[in-house]
């Protein structure tokens, strides 16, 4: 029933940027590997060239000792190689069933679609998660009305509809809950014993310990490890991962208890956000943690005036309605958000651009350019971002040099308060290092901080508190002992334990 | 439960608020015009119509697949040439089915063309149309470069008649539905909705999304010859800019219909609804006695107001909402 | 902008051949062909190629290039920008200004003043219409070129009477300095404030991101919605200029004058390497594509006159071929697999 992959020694190009210069990986019949890497270390291009999405340019796939070279996915797919990405392969207002089908419908002999089959084996299949995801979720609904979860769920079904011989999750976890992940390995452990190979790319090392059976590690496009699980570790993987490089200290700092409150929230209702009140001191580094999609990023956007939102807010007092990310801006707030592709940066534009998009009317009309580059150059220099010229297009930065710019776009305006919307998601380990720091110098000069992780180890090592969102609300707020993995856990799931 | 039903059939069904236009539409020309129903004029109205009707299928399947074609005027305008010179006023049957195979074929070829640049040299499809719509056109006026043709007038008779009481032109209207029934309950109509709803997408699940593009142009391509052919057998001549109007007509047509511009929803029964809307507001305008100069604007006023309408009720509810 | 430049567009990286090509940047690119062609014109006709006959050739095209100055602002702001109503309101302007004025010289200021003023609430009716109505640009404009007609007639009652001030002809359309027509000197003013307010503005810098990512530059500040209302309304008033100038040249008016120009204003716009997606490009650009553009028509229309037998026809579809080559050059869109 399954296949064995071998992939030797690939190479891709993207125009000047070697994204993999000897990639390889092997993977067999029942078994579930882990695919590591920092960001930018060429998994994604990796499993995008065994997928046939992308083509390599040099170097060798054998599927089952065959030579393959795949020339659009379909030709990938015909073969049993499927992948589930993040719900990149959806069509948001086609159904659930439509898009779980697509290009393998079940059809009449006169090439017309069996409705009705569609929508029964779509309801088998959804009946494997069933008991983890809510009513909304069936063969009828439009992907663009589900939450992200079930999105992904739909993804992991599609994937098992074309009955794969290889099957590669690429961070298919990352929107699941935690009864769903459960669900998931479950499932897993199923299709290892019916013979698919799995290929399981991840950044979270609990799952990998839980679920696979051995690991290959990527790092600057080579391939440079690869063992059995139970002849490794945590701290050994991080290290292949990363290199040797020493991780930074966290930014932990004494909480200044006493200073003046910078930021006061009453009553906040926007979005999913149904009621959340709080306080920021200055100089503070407040978490926000909970499972994913509970406010925390629809609260950080309504501070920042992006999106609507009722009650109130006072910045050093004073009240404020911010109704654009102009008004908030005007008085000192900034924003990093999440993802920095679609979010932070305008990618064909140069790194000048970027980095002064907020900050244009400071330089008067005509624009006075040589100050404009000046400021720009010292920014670059504060954060350590590696280019040759401002002039440079962002899109040919890294990703860790990327985010940089998206942060430095903001630093230079010296904020008051800086909300961060899970910046650190999708980071390796030697920038998310370079990025405490930063947060500690911030601290130091007095700005707040209201930080959202999805990252709990993240939350724990870094702030003085943390607030626990879950359903719209705040269900704990954890401090000095009280704040430890434990409680936040509980608190995530809306339950509590105090130890 | 029951309202997210709603939404989803008015989701799934787009062409209903176009439907709610044209009764409403119908229910002022009928005030105005007492006869609309009768026979005659159904028949005369649906002759004129046709031609665009025909001409807007093409264009709803490129518009769903996320393009545009603003040469489908121009190509009516290459299908016409070939007719008018090629059926004469004593044509046989054979001479005639000969037309119509190299105007489908002129058609065919227009929409490879099309489909190439747009498809596999990623042209952008708004620009490039308008070029290759130049070449067409030229095309056309190589063929006729001056008004004329006298097409034999058995095919206008047929094209006029009323077989077993209902209009010729209607039961055509009737078949074009039932093939876009058919056709939309294929694994094509999947890809090419999956195609224009979100093409990163489609591609990762092994959609051919450059071939789907490149057929909807041939599609295009086609029903602007058969659209050529409905007007020359009801005109009879030819002539070098006939097709001019239609390009834009078709465009205004499709989008009154329901069928959204960014592609990935939609469908042919609203764009037909919507050239049978254009024609409605155009016989109110005449019929209520609006003053000759005045008549472009006052119609013009009506269309923007109906792809508008759309878009301001959503500003309402948005603004109730909050 | 220097003439060096990277790729700029993000096709999928072929193979060596013409690759030096991508180095120069577009603008310049499409000069070089302008002269080629300009040149070419000299081998058909030997009178093509002299110092009267290349003014004229910047004349006419600066008629077009500065009907295309509010198209490249609107193309440039991205979220499909188009505005299709751009030759309706070059007529209307036309009709107005020959209207008010009635051949009187003194009336030319008012009568600017109220055709500027006419261009800017179109543009604004189609900013507001794009914006807070949600209406896409394409159909919104397309919309809107209906109701610019509609409007022409009943100003006008059918009827066309009016008369061109003699200053605007002295002026705009006849030689003025070294032989050389005042809309040319015009025309490179406009190119300077179009460069100042692109590049050194900050307008212009909302104008580029707004046509990258309305998402990221909204979460930067931008105001959006006012940027993309200013923009509609900047280029219904530099249509309404482009119509004023018309007029110095043509003298009379007539139902369509403005419609020839509002395809080939896009065109320019095209050939002249802004991204039809928005984002990047730049004035300079549609001056060369303008250029271009006018330099096929004038070398087919040389053609014609050496072969007879080369009619309008045969220039349309030469036409039609050319614009499709030189968008295969500069107007390719990101492929779906890389």
């Amino acid at each position: 029933m399954g296949l064995s992959l071998s992939a030797r020694h690939i190479v891709k190009r993207y125009g000047g940027v070697l994204a993999l210069s000897d990639g390889n990986l092997e993977v067999t019949s029942g078994e579930v590997v882990a695919l590591m890497g920092a960001n930018g270390s060429g998994k994604s291009t990796l499993t995008k060239i065994i997928t046939g999405v992308v083509a390599p340019n040099e170097g060798q796939l054998l599927i089952d000792n065959q030579l393959a070279r795949f020339s659009h996915p379909s030709a990938a797919k015909r073969l049993g190689i499927v992948a589930v990405y993040q719900e990149l392969s959806l069509i948001p207002d086609m159904t659930v069933a439509e898009n779980i089908w697509l290009t393998h419908e079940p059809m009449t002999a006169n090439f017309r679609l069996r409705g009705r089959e569609m929508r029964t084996r779509s309801q088998v299949l959804l009946d494997l998660f069933s008991g983890t995801v809510g009513p909304a979720l069936d063969p009828e609904a439009p992907i663009g009305a589900l939450a992200p979860g079930e999105r992904q769920i739909v993804e992991i079904l599609k994937a098992i509809s074309a009955e794969p011989r290889l099957l590669i999750l690429d961070e298919a976890t990352a929107s699941l809950d935690r009864q769903q992940v459960i669900r998931l390995f479950d499932l897993i452990k199923t299709w290892k014993q019916q013979g698919i190979a799995i290929v399981f790319v991840s950044h979270r090392m609990e799952e990998i310990f839980r679920i696979a059976d051995r690991t290959t590690v990527i790092r600057n496009g080579k391939t440079v490890y690869s063992e059995r699980m139970e002849n490794t570790t945590e701290q050994e993987l991080i290290r292949q991962m990363i290199g040797d490089v020493s991780l930074h200290a966290a930014a932990h700092l004494e909480s200044p208890a006493a200073s003046p409150v910078r930021l006061r929230v009453e009553g906040l209702t926007a979005g999913s956000v149904r009621g959340v009140s709080l306080q920021l001191h200055d100089a503070e580094l407040l978490g926000l943690g909970g499972l994913q999609g509970q406010g925390q990023t629809d609260l950080l956007l309504a501070l920042f005036g992006a999106i609507p939102h009722t009650g109130r807010v006072l910045v050093d007092d004073r009240p404020v309605a911010f109704r654009h990310p102009d008004d908030a801006m005007q008085q000192g707030v900034a924003f990093v958000p999440g993802d920095r592709s679609t979010e932070g940066l305008l990618l064909i534009r140069s790194i000048l651009d970027n980095l002064q998009l907020p900050s244009w009317a400071r330089y008067g009309f005509p624009l006075r350019m040589p100050k404009a580059y000046s400021d720009a150059t010292s920014a670059a220099r504060d954060l350590n971002i590696m280019m040759t010229s401002l002039d440079m297009l962002v899109s040919s930065l890294s990703g860790g040099n990327a985010q940089k710019v998206v942060l430095g776009k903001w630093l230079m305006r010296k904020p008051n308060l800086l909300l961060l919307n899970d910046p650190t998601k999708g980071v390796d380990v030697g920038a998310k290092g370079e990025f405490y720091s930063l947060l500690a110098n911030l601290r130091q000069s007095g700005t707040s901080i209201l930080f959202y992780s999805s990252d709990d180890e993240e939350l724990l090592n870094l702030c003085d508190r943390v607030l626990v969102l879950h359903d719209g609300r705040i269900s704990a707020e954890l401090r000095a002992a009280g704040l430890n993995h434990a409680n936040l856990v509980a608190a995530s799931m809306g339950t509590e334990q105090r130890l | 439960m029951s309202i997210n039903r709603l939404q989803r059939v008015l989701k799934r069904h787009s062409y209903l608020f176009a439907l709610l236009l044209l009764v409403v539409a119908l229910l002022i020309n009928f005030s105005l015009q007492a006869n609309l129903f009768a026979l005659t004029t159904i028949n005369r109205n649906l002759a004129n119509s046709l031609p665009l009707m025909v001409l807007v299928v093409g264009q709803t399947v490129v518009i769903i697949g996320g393009g545009i074609d603003l040469s489908v005027g121009a190509i009516v305008t290459l299908g016409n040439a070939i007719l008018a010179t090629r059926i004469a006023a004593d044509a046989s049957p054979g001479d005639i089915g000969l037309a119509i195979l190299l105007t489908c074929g002129a058609g065919l070829l227009a929409g490879v063309i099309n489909g190439l640049c747009v498809a596999y040299l990623r042209l952008q499809p708004l620009v490039t149309t308008y070029a290759t719509s130049f070449i067409f056109s030229g095309v056309a006026l190589l063929i006729l470069p001056r008004p004329g043709g006298d097409v034999t007038r058995d095919l206008r008779t047929l094209y006029l008649s009323t077989p077993g009481g209902i209009p010729f032109t209607l039961w055509m209207v009737l078949l074009i539905v039932v093939i876009w029934l058919l056709a939309r309950g294929t694994r094509y109509a999947q890809f090419l909705f999956a195609t224009g709803g979100k093409p990163d997408a489609a591609y990762f699940t092994g959609v051919p999304v450059n071939f789907v593009r490149f057929s909807t142009y041939l599609w295009s391509g086609l029903f602007g010859a058969l659209a050529a052919l409905a007007l020359t057998v009801s005109t009879r001549t030819g002539s070098p800019h006939v097709g001019d109007s239609m390009t834009l007509q078709s465009v205004v047509a499709v989008i009154l219909g329901g069928t959204r511009l960014s592609g990935g929803q939609g469908g042919v029964v609203g764009s037909l609804i919507g050239v049978v809307i254009l024609g409605v507001i155009s016989n109110i305008i005449s019929f209520a006695n609006v003053p000759s100069w005045w008549q472009t604007l006052v119609n013009a006023l009506i269309i923007i107001g109906a792809l508008v309408g759309p878009g301001l009720v959503r500003l309402a509810r948005k603004a109730v909402a909050r | 902008m220097s003439a060096v430049d990277l790729s700029q567009n993000n096709t999928s990286n072929g193979s060596g051949r013409l690759s030096f090509m991508r180095r120069l940047s577009p603008p310049v690119l499409a000069l070089i062909l302008a002269v080629i062609l300009f040149f070419a014109g000299g081998l058909v006709n030997p009178n093509f190629v002299s110092v009267t006959s290349a003014i004229n050739v910047v004349r006419l095209a600066a008629f077009l290039g500065i009907i295309a100055a509010g198209q490249t602002l609107v193309i440039l702001s991205g979220g499909e920008g188009i505005d299709l109503s751009a030759g309706g309101v070059v007529t209307l302007a036309a009709i107005l200004v020959f209207r008010l004025t009635n051949g009187e010289n003194n009336m030319v200021p008012v009568a600017l003043l109220v055709a500027l003023s006419a261009g800017a609430i179109i543009g604004f009716v189609n900013g507001i219409g794009v914006t807070l109505i949600g209406i896409p640009p394409l159909v919104m404009t397309l919309g809107m070129a209906g109701v610019v007609s509609g409007t022409i007639l009943v100003v006008t009652g059918g009827q066309l009477s009016g008369k061109t001030p003699e200053i605007m002809a002295q002026w705009i359309s006849d030689p003025l300095v070294g032989g050389i027509p005042g809309v040319v000197f015009f025309w490179l003013l406009l190119s300077g404030v179009m460069w100042v307010v692109l590049e050194r503005s900050t307008y212009g810098r909302q104008l580029f991101a707004i046509g990258v990512n309305r998402l990221a530059a909204r979460l930067s500040g931008v105001r959006v919605q006012r940027v993309v209302i200013l923009t509609f309304t900047l280029s219904g008033l530099l249509s309404a200029l482009g119509g004023f100038m018309l007029l110095g040249f043509s003298q009379i008016v007539f139902l369509n004058l403005g419609d020839p120009y509002l395809f080939p204003a896009i065109a320019a716009v095209a050939v002249g390497g802004t991204l039809l997606s928005g984002g990047k490009g730049s004035y300079w650009g549609t001056m060369s594509g303008a250029l271009v553009l006018t330099l096929i028509d004038s070398l087919l229309t040389a053609m014609r006159a050496r072969i007879p037998e080369l009619g309008e026809a045969h220039k349309l579809i030469i036409l039609g071929v050319i614009l499709v080559i030189l968008l295969s050059f500069y107007g390719r869109q990101r492929s779906v697999r890389q």
